[in-house]
């Protein structure tokens, strides 16, 4: 059994088929248009399964497989949009997805890097930072501070400040907040958040389904 | 233009034989006795506040600024493309005050009478279908349907146990009901719109804090704040609010608050 979780820019895979099944990852943009896997959740997952799984749901299960303690917030950041569950004592406490005003926020992350040549795990929190509400409308916030002497390495760094920022007021402002996503892998932006940050990378969605098939009794833990 | 009252029965007799009108739009909810002479002259009623025309919402920019109720620029996108004789248009507490604006706006866009009304209606016709176990789409297709009769519904459904809640007006799309169990009980401004008290604050503001409770409210909607306040205020709730149309992150919302919560398997 295939399990996938398919984002906007990249897609994860876990082959319960193998002997010691372990995550990979595909550029989206390279999948077989004829690929069907057995159960699906993400932005394209649709598309490429036989049975789906709504990202919320699977974020919640992967968190709850995850996370030992009742009282928590997760808050997955994508390439697409942001999105976030906080139970308290065990119990679904709000939820919230933001697919619009956050839009395209780790895809312009990625994008940025390249374009700039870019580390991300070289980069300091910077001290000031932009007000950023939307990947693409932030990138004119670069180009001002550029304009405006700034470097460009200085001025990249307060824009995912900016994101990190938004994402955690989306979030509630919370004490400490568990992190799903590939944004787990930048430091800079892990760092940018002004409270206690948990990692737990970007496979919590796939976790998620693995949650699901066990709790249906359709795998052993 | 009338805004603290609607036409008496003399006024309203008058302004019907005059006009005679065979169709009539009606906007939010009427009085009852409007609505009975309308329903004694056998008119045919048009609740614009529904989805009765495919026309691109585009048409009414020119109107009503694009930011707006939805449920109120579907009113105007109706009333420009059917053919109507009259509009009435409550714009009492139990609707708002834009409704207030969009009837002076179509008075003086539209070469037919648009009438204004208060409507304080008290007396309870009952809310069964808010309570009934019946498909959500359905249940609400019945409720709104009931604005075009001044009696209650003939044949009332029985009530349910409830596992799941509803706050709020009928939204614009009526895809975000699908996924909500048939033991969904209505509540808010859908239920006075049934009860035909439209402006009963008290019953609007009635919930159940034991079953998982979505409160809605179209964007740009001052119920926008009721729904908010009263979701902070209920145990386990997820408060929504909705432009034209349900997007995928409100329908994966509304389907993950439903499971999560144990409102459905």
């Amino acid at each position: 059994m295939i399990l996938a979780d398919f984002g906007t820019s990249y897609s994860k895979f876990l082959d319960l088929a193998e002997a010691a099944p372990q995550p990979r990852i595909l550029a989206t943009k390279e999948l077989d248009r004829n690929l069907k896997v057995d159960l699906a959740t993400g932005h394209n997952g649709k598309r490429f399964s036989q049975e789906y799984v709504n990202e919320l749901i699977a974020l919640a299960r992967g968190a709850e497989a995850l996370i030992a303690e009742p009282t928590y917030l997760v808050l997955d950041c994508g390439s697409r949009d942001i999105k976030y569950i906080r139970y308290r004592d065990g119990q679904l406490l709000d939820m919230g997805w933001n697919a619009e005003c956050g839009a395209s926020m780790g895809f312009t992350i990625e994008l940025l890097e390249r374009y700039y040549n870019l580390d991300f795990r070289h980069l300091p929190v910077p001290a000031k930072t932009f007000s950023v509400t939307c990947g693409v409308l932030g990138i004119s916030d670069i180009f001002d501070a550029i304009t405006s002497g700034d470097g460009e390495a200085e001025a990249v760094a307060r824009f995912v400040k900016g994101i990190a920022i938004n994402a955690y007021r989306f979030a509630g402002s919370p004490e400490k907040l568990y992190l799903s996503g590939g944004l787990c892998d930048n430091p800079l932006f892990v760092q940018s958040f002004p409270c206690q940050v948990e990692p737990l990378g970007r496979f919590v969605l796939l976790r998620g389904l693995r949650h699901i098939l066990t709790a249906k009794g359709l795998e052993s833990k | 233009m009338r805004r603290h009252a609607s036409p008496d029965s003399h006024e309203l007799q008058t302004l019907l034989d005059h006009h005679r009108p065979r169709r009539v739009g009606i906007v939010g909810q009427p009085p009852r006795a409007m609505i009975a002479e309308l329903n004694h002259r056998a008119c045919e009623i048009l609740d614009l506040d529904a989805l009765l025309v495919s026309a691109d919402m585009e048409a009414t920019i020119t109107i009503l600024p694009r930011v707006y109720c939805a449920i109120l620029r579907t009113v105007v996108l109706n009333a420009l493309h059917l053919e109507l004789d009259m509009i009435c248009i409550d714009t009492g507490p139990g609707k708002c005050d834009s409704a207030l604006y969009v009837a002076t706006i179509l008075r003086e866009t539209l070469a037919i009478p648009v009438v204004t009304t208060v409507n304080r209606d008290a007396e309870p016709c009952g809310h069964p279908f808010c309570r009934a176990e019946l498909d959500l789409t359905e249940k609400f297709l019945a409720i709104t349907s009931g604005v075009k009769s001044a009696l209650p519904s003939a044949n009332p459904p029985l009530p349910c146990r409830p596992t799941a809640g509803f706050w709020g007006v009928p939204p614009r799309d009526f895809a975000i009901l699908a996924h909500f169990p048939t033991t969904t009980h209505v509540y808010g401004w859908s239920r006075c719109l049934e009860n035909k008290t439209p402006a009963d604050l008290a019953l609007e503001l009635h919930y159940n804090p034991e079953i998982p409770t979505v409160f809605f409210a179209q964007s740009f909607c001052a119920k926008t704040a009721l729904a908010r306040h009263l979701a902070g205020r209920h145990p386990k709730a997820l408060y929504l609010d909705l432009d034209l149309h349900t997007t995928s992150s409100a329908r994966a919302k509304v389907q993950a608050f439903l499971e999560l919560t144990g409102a459905t398997p």
